[in-house]
């Protein structure tokens, strides 16, 4: 740590002399995404049409979207311009690996989405800000060909801010701990995405799925309270899979490979004595 | 067929089309706008791939409505058959059309728009309004590294496959097979994207500063003036639903 380095020093506003500010201002924005989503939520859950079948809910649908819509933007501006190169080059990787990963387990005929490998991998690696804005930028791009997973940014964004949270808690150093996070993760982004299910599009796109939400609906529940069930029946395990995935990935890398991301040295997220090569 | 809009004019008259669509939340309008932006597609040359990514999307969502509010809504009142626990009921057949309508509308309008746009020109625009470089970058080398990605794992299924891998069986032997090509795929990726982060570093990428383009995309004031009276049109339509909404959408 005495030693300085001769390369020139790291570049990026996280740096210099503004850095304070910058981060200040960072931390500003990433507190304003979160509430965004925590607000709408609350605010959903609270106002929620009493009777839906008065009219389209098409007030809780604008709300949902424009609430869940901030918080994605305010996450990616919050960390998109201090993520390192080396992250910002592995984001296009696991936007495509959400994608054609996606597509690869389905052909399995296993009946879940697994639509966040990549997200999960990433935040594994680079951890919760690099997760969140890797999540909200792949609902993005996706969107291109499937615009109905737009809304579901903030839920993306959730899901690879708590991977990164529990890579940095260790949870990926042992094999059966990683499915036990995804199963928390998926609790709490089931129920985050739900009132986007129930009041932008008015139930879940997939008929298996919505089979389940039927059934819930026969026994009274109003739409919202039957798709959350419904979430927190098919998102849970599904997180749990796609974590196990991940953990799976990111053991089979090599080392040599692993070792570069700052995120897993200092936090020492995988298994095994830290690598003795020196920082700078 | 890259349209001669200006990119953000094409963003702001879909997200504005959408928006207003949501807001004003009545059937007819969403069909005749779902209906305006399957003739403009056909129109721009990409019909049949807007409609067939539409049809991938709504026809489960469709089906799905149809099934969950067809059948089973409880708040319906006017019962028009009844099996059992299951109720056709004429505001569960109401409420299905509605939310499918105004989704169908927003999805094919937002396909129109990704299918006409050129990328680069997109980026090269949001760049241009401050937004960081990053995003561009991101987002671009997403979209075109989606078809390159596709052949690499075709590659890796034939090599697998040269080395004795077969494709069948039950869901484990399935799994290991998934295993198989997932590894090396991911892998190679990784390891890609190392040698293209130190190339990119090399060439000042995560520098601060102001960035330059190559690309200069027009953008007359005719289509400055149109985006400015969509934003205050899509503005003033989620206006009224909120304020002719808001005591409705209290707690009761």
């Amino acid at each position: 740590m005495s030693q300085q380095s001769l390369t020139l020093p790291a570049t990026g506003p996280g740096s210099g002399a503004g850095s304070a500010k910058a981060r200040r201002n960072r931390h500003v924005l990433e507190l304003a995404g979160a509430a965004a989503i925590a607000g709408t939520y609350v605010f959903l859950v609270l106002t929620q049409p009493a009777d839906i079948a008065n009219g389209p809910a098409s007030f809780s649908a604008l709300v949902a979207l424009g609430g869940f819509f901030l918080g994605a933007v305010l996450l990616i501006a919050a960390a998109l311009p201090v993520l390192p190169t080396s992250t910002l080059v592995l984001m296009p990787v696991a936007l495509v690996l959400n994608v054609v990963l996606g597509q690869l387990m389905g052909s399995t005929g296993l009946p879940f989405y697994f639509d966040a490998i990549g997200t999960v991998l990433i935040a594994v690696l680079a951890g919760p800000a690099a997760g969140a804005a890797t999540g909200a930028l792949s609902s993005i791009v996706w969107s291109f060909v499937n615009p109905t997973v737009l809304p579901f940014a903030a839920g993306a964004a959730l899901i690879g801010f708590l991977a990164g949270l529990a890579a940095r808690g260790g949870l990926f150093r042992r094999f059966y701990l990683a499915p036990v996070a995804g199963f928390v993760t998926g609790i709490l982004a089931g129920v985050v995405s739900a009132p986007i299910a129930a009041f932008v599009f008015g139930g879940t796109a997939g008929v298996g799925t919505g089979a389940l939400v039927s059934a819930f609906r026969a026994m009274g529940d109003t739409l919202l309270a039957a798709i959350t069930k419904q979430a927190l029946v098919s998102d849970p395990m599904d997180k749990a899979i796609v974590f196990a995935i991940a953990a799976m990935l990111v053991y089979a890398l090599p080392r040599r490979t692993t070792v570069q991301f700052p995120f897993v040295r200092r936090y020492r997220v995988l298994a095994g004595k830290a690598p003795e090569t020196p920082e700078a | 067929m890259p349209s001669t809009l200006h990119p953000l004019t094409s963003l702001t008259a879909a997200g504005c089309t959408a928006v207003i669509t949501t807001a004003a939340g009545a059937w007819p309008l969403s069909l005749a706008v779902g209906l305006a932006a399957a003739v403009l597609a056909v129109r721009a040359g990409v019909g049949r791939r807007v409609l067939a990514a539409a049809a991938a999307v709504l026809l489960p969502l469709g089906l799905s409505l149809l099934m969950l509010h067809g059948l089973f809504f409880p708040e319906g009142r006017t019962v028009l058959a009844a099996w059992g626990p299951a109720r056709v009921t004429a505001e569960g057949l109401a409420f299905a059309l509605e939310s499918g309508s105004r989704t169908g509308a927003c999805v094919m309008v937002l396909l129109l728009f990704s299918f006409t746009v050129s990328a680069p020109d997109l980026v090269a625009a949001l760049a241009g309004r401050g937004l960081p470089p990053q995003f561009g970058f991101v987002v671009a080398s997403a979209l075109t590294l989606l078809p390159v990605m596709a052949g690499r794992l075709d590659n890796i299924r034939a090599a697998q496959e040269a080395r004795g891998l077969v494709l069948r069986g039950g869901v484990l032997s399935r799994l290991v097979g998934v295993r198989l090509q997932m590894v090396p795929l991911v892998l190679g990726l990784i390891e890609d994207s190392g040698s293209r982060a130190q190339a990119l570093e090399a060439r000042g990428f995560g520098g601060p500063g102001p960035r330059t383009s190559y690309r200069e995309v027009a953008d007359p004031p005719v289509g400055r003036r149109f985006r400015a009276a969509l934003l205050l049109l899509a503005a003033a339509a989620v206006a009224l639903r909120l304020a002719a909404s808001w005591p409705a959408a209290g707690p009761s």
